[in-house]
């Protein structure tokens, strides 16, 4: 019996002590759940602005968002400035009816102004908060972030679930690095590697179903790029097209395409799928100096023809495959030279590649990696095979002829 | 009366989660802010010491298998001396409170509820570390043998969720900070071998199959070795161990970071479930080793009466060092190391010497005991 009794005191304690109903306790109804985050510069100079795009569950419901909240309108934005990130969001909850949680957030939009300033506190702060997610991810924008997280894009009720797709489906697109505060943090803490992030842009190119004459009539975020940095702060940015030379430094590949002159006409275009891409960045030691070998492999599969093309016609593939090779050198030459000369920024991580391979060189050296990174020689090798045409084995033409 | 027993299995059991719950988090951010990438380097490197350790341990207390190190330094030396040597004890179990409640209230109090007063963290332990004690060692045997089993699924969901994301070129190079500074910084993890070293020296006698001992105390540390490691490795090719060294649980920003496929995210909650039975029973087990202390220095026959002093005594200062960040972090990198490697390795070490010497003592021990 007196033990019972002891088990019932004990069970009493407990259930006080570890439900949370003392303190800590957070009712759902009583956070703004954020989806998205826009850090912009404020009215004034020291001031930042933060924009946060808060869900209402009650009106987001279902795919179409038909709303239930007698609102209709799936998400709300709140801005607030403040000296420090952590002020503002505080004056957010000067007007917010809700206690703002992080826990949900899918993206951070930082404005280019801003960024060409410093993002220091910004890492500080989005890495120290125990709510946010390590995975949320982060991007620069031209625009006002402000606007960028308020904008519904495609599919999606919530604007913040929509560019969190965006990036999701990148390794078809191809048009910008998948840059996660985890990244950002890892290659700001990093004593070689510079940080890279996403770039996104508004642009007006939505079609409305009710009114299909008036194309381009309201804005859409795309994805545009990346923003290159030196140190915390944003010293350029590089455009889709140069992306996709970037993302085999940085991530593993997936898929990628090139568009090429038809052999026999050069006005047609032929497009290849690459496949199967093996990347390599192989380091050197030679006088004192480290040097880079760049190795690319690609299988290309055609997957578009303007013009009569099958891998019967040797010669044909073959031009094809020189066409790839020296496109992708170009490509890589390309930005290996603005890295070096033109942005002085190791965002490809060389410095870290030279780190691995030359442990005791690289210690000699890695202080003045800065000077000596715009001045290493940088070789680039490629190699592509045209291997298949996807479902057809012969040429598509008109079977007259005359054609 | 029957003595309390427990298996080898248990025993095992009881070594693992002794060292898991600290070692995966707060002392992989220190290892990584001293050596880097090599940090599962250093880890494996204090394995190997944390196995010698033990060996070192079991072989002292077999040298007189039914009295622990306590009752064997009564033997050798007399009263006076085994007293003291409680007395050590007992200060060495009050110090690793300090380490395993930071472990405890820092994983809960600032991932989960940062507003709740932390003496709410410190309350909790202490119940559920004394309730479990009033059921005895085997109770706790037991528990710790459902401890394995959740250490094993969470080390198993962490490598499914993180290994999309692992580089390997972040383990690189080998030894950047070169063999000495990595053997130098195992140093922490051998403070988490110390506490189960320390635990064997005290509960050993308990342990069924004496012939076994040996294979059994070794086992618990490569297993637990082995599961340790696998943080440490994640944690740099994940995180990296510029990120690593950021945190003061680096385990936990491991989970913030681990996922799989869309809605399996944030593992913070999985990871809580699951370690925290390697966490209670660090609470419970210096508890528990403390109150056998207690016993020894004041000559109780039981060491029931001294749960709850002893338990109120390691909670109070686990209590002081958690309240301030700054102090618990340089606590457990610098007093702690200092205070448990000398204690885990000189007090086995003088044993063993004092038994060379007193061998005739421990023989008529060991005989009278037969």
């Amino acid at each position: 019996m007196a033990a019972k009794f002891k088990i019932c005191v004990l069970v009493c304690v407990l259930i006080l002590i570890l439900s949370g109903c003392k303190t800590g306790k957070r009712e759902l109804n009583d956070l703004a759940l954020v989806m998205a985050v826009g850090l912009d510069k404020g009215s004034s100079e020291g001031l930042i602005k933060v924009t946060t795009q808060i869900a209402r569950p009650s009106d987001a419901r279902g795919q179409t968002g038909a709303p239930s909240g007698q609102t209709g309108d799936p998400i709300w934005s709140a801005s607030a400035e403040g000296e420090t990130i952590f002020q503002a969001i505080r004056n957010l909850s000067t007007f917010s009816s809700r206690r703002v949680f992080w826990a949900h957030n899918l993206i951070i939009v930082i404005n280019e102004k801003l960024a060409k300033e410093g993002i220091r506190e910004i890492i500080d702060f989005f890495t120290r908060n125990p709510e946010l997610r390590m995975r949320t991810w982060v991007a620069v924008t031209p625009n006002k972030a402000s606007e960028v997280v308020s904008t519904v894009t495609g599919l999606e009720v919530v604007p913040g679930e929509a560019l969190d797709k965006l990036f999701r489906y990148t390794p078809i697109s191809v048009q910008a690095p998948r840059t996660q505060i985890l990244d950002l943090q890892a290659s700001y803490l990093s004593e070689s590697t510079e940080p890279i992030l996403a770039r996104l842009r508004l642009v007006n190119r939505g079609v409305s179903n009710k009114k299909p004459g008036q194309e381009g009539g309201y804005k859409q975020v795309e994805l545009a790029g990346a923003g290159v940095f030196k140190g915390d702060k944003l010293v350029g940015t590089l455009k889709p097209f140069e992306v996709r030379s970037v993302l085999p430094f940085l991530e593993a590949m997936d898929t990628g395409m090139l568009i090429l002159h038809c052999p026999d006409d050069k006005q047609k275009k032929i497009t290849v799928e690459l496949r199967n891409q093996k990347f390599k960045v192989i380091p050197s030691f030679k006088n004192n100096k480290p040097a880079f070998t760049v190795s690319y492999q690609t299988d290309g599969s055609v997957v578009e023809a303007a013009c009569p093309f099958s891998l019967e016609e040797r010669a044909k593939v073959d031009a094809i495959e020189r066409e790839m090779e020296q496109e992708k050198k170009k490509e890589f030459e390309k930005l290996v030279r603005r890295a070096q000369k033109e942005l002085n920024s190791d965002f490809l991580e060389l410095g870290k590649v030279f780190h691995n391979r030359y442990p005791v060189e690289w210690r000699r050296i890695h202080s003045q990696w800065e000077t000596i990174f715009p001045t290493v020689e940088i070789k680039v090798k490629t190699m592509a095979k045209v291997k298949d045409t996807v479902l057809l084995k012969n040429q598509t033409k008109s079977g007259r002829i005359n054609k | 009366m029957q003595k309390v027993r427990i298996s080898n299995g248990m025993f095992m059991a009881l070594i693992i989660n002794m060292v898991y719950a600290k070692a995966i988090g707060l002392t992989q951010g220190s290892i990584a802010r001293e050596v880097g990438g090599d940090m599962w380097i250093s880890t494996f490197f204090s394995s190997i010491q944390g196995c010698l350790m033990m060996l070192l341990t079991i072989y002292v207390i077999r040298q007189s298998p039914e009295s622990n190190i306590l009752g064997q330094s009564e033997l050798l030396l007399g009263k006076w001396f085994g007293k003291i040597i409680s007395l050590i004890l007992f200060l060495f179990f009050v110090g690793a409170a300090g380490a395993v409640y930071t472990t405890f209230v820092y994983h809960l109090k600032d991932y989960f509820l940062p507003e709740a007063p932390t003496i709410i963290f410190v309350i909790a332990g202490f119940i559920i570390a004394v309730f479990a004690l009033y059921h005895g060692i085997e109770v706790i045997g037991r528990m710790a043998l459902i401890g394995v089993f959740s250490i094993l699924m969470l080390n198993i969901l962490i490598i499914f969720g993180s290994i999309r994301d692992f580089d390997i070129r972040e383990l690189m190079p080998l030894f950047q900070y070169g063999v000495l500074p990595d053997l130098w910084a195992s140093r922490h993890n051998n403070t988490d071998w110390a506490m189960a070293t320390m635990m064997a020296a005290v509960i050993l006698p308990m342990v069924k199959e004496k012939n076994t001992w040996k294979r059994s105390g070794a086992l618990g540390i490569v297993l637990g070795g082995a599961f340790v490691i696998i943080w440490p490795i994640l944690e740099t090719g994940v995180l990296t161990a510029e990120v690593a060294g950021q945190y003061i649980v680096s385990c936990m920003q491991m989970a913030r970071s681990a996922q799989i496929g869309l809605f399996f995210h944030r593992y913070e909650m999985i990871m809580i479930a699951f370690f925290s039975l390697s966490a209670l029973t660090q609470i419970i087990m210096t508890f528990f080793c403390a109150a056998v202390s207690i016993q020894n220095l004041i000559g109780m026959k039981s060491h029931k009466p001294a749960i709850l002093p002893a338990s109120l005594i390691l909670s109070g200062f686990g209590y002081w060092v958690v309240l301030d960040h700054h102090r618990a972090i340089d606590y457990i990198e610098t007093y702690w190391v200092t205070l448990a490697m000398s204690i885990a390795i000189g007090i086995p070490l003088m044993v063993l010497v004092l038994g060379f010497i007193f061998r005739k003592k421990l023989k008529q021990s060991k005989s009278a005991s037969m």
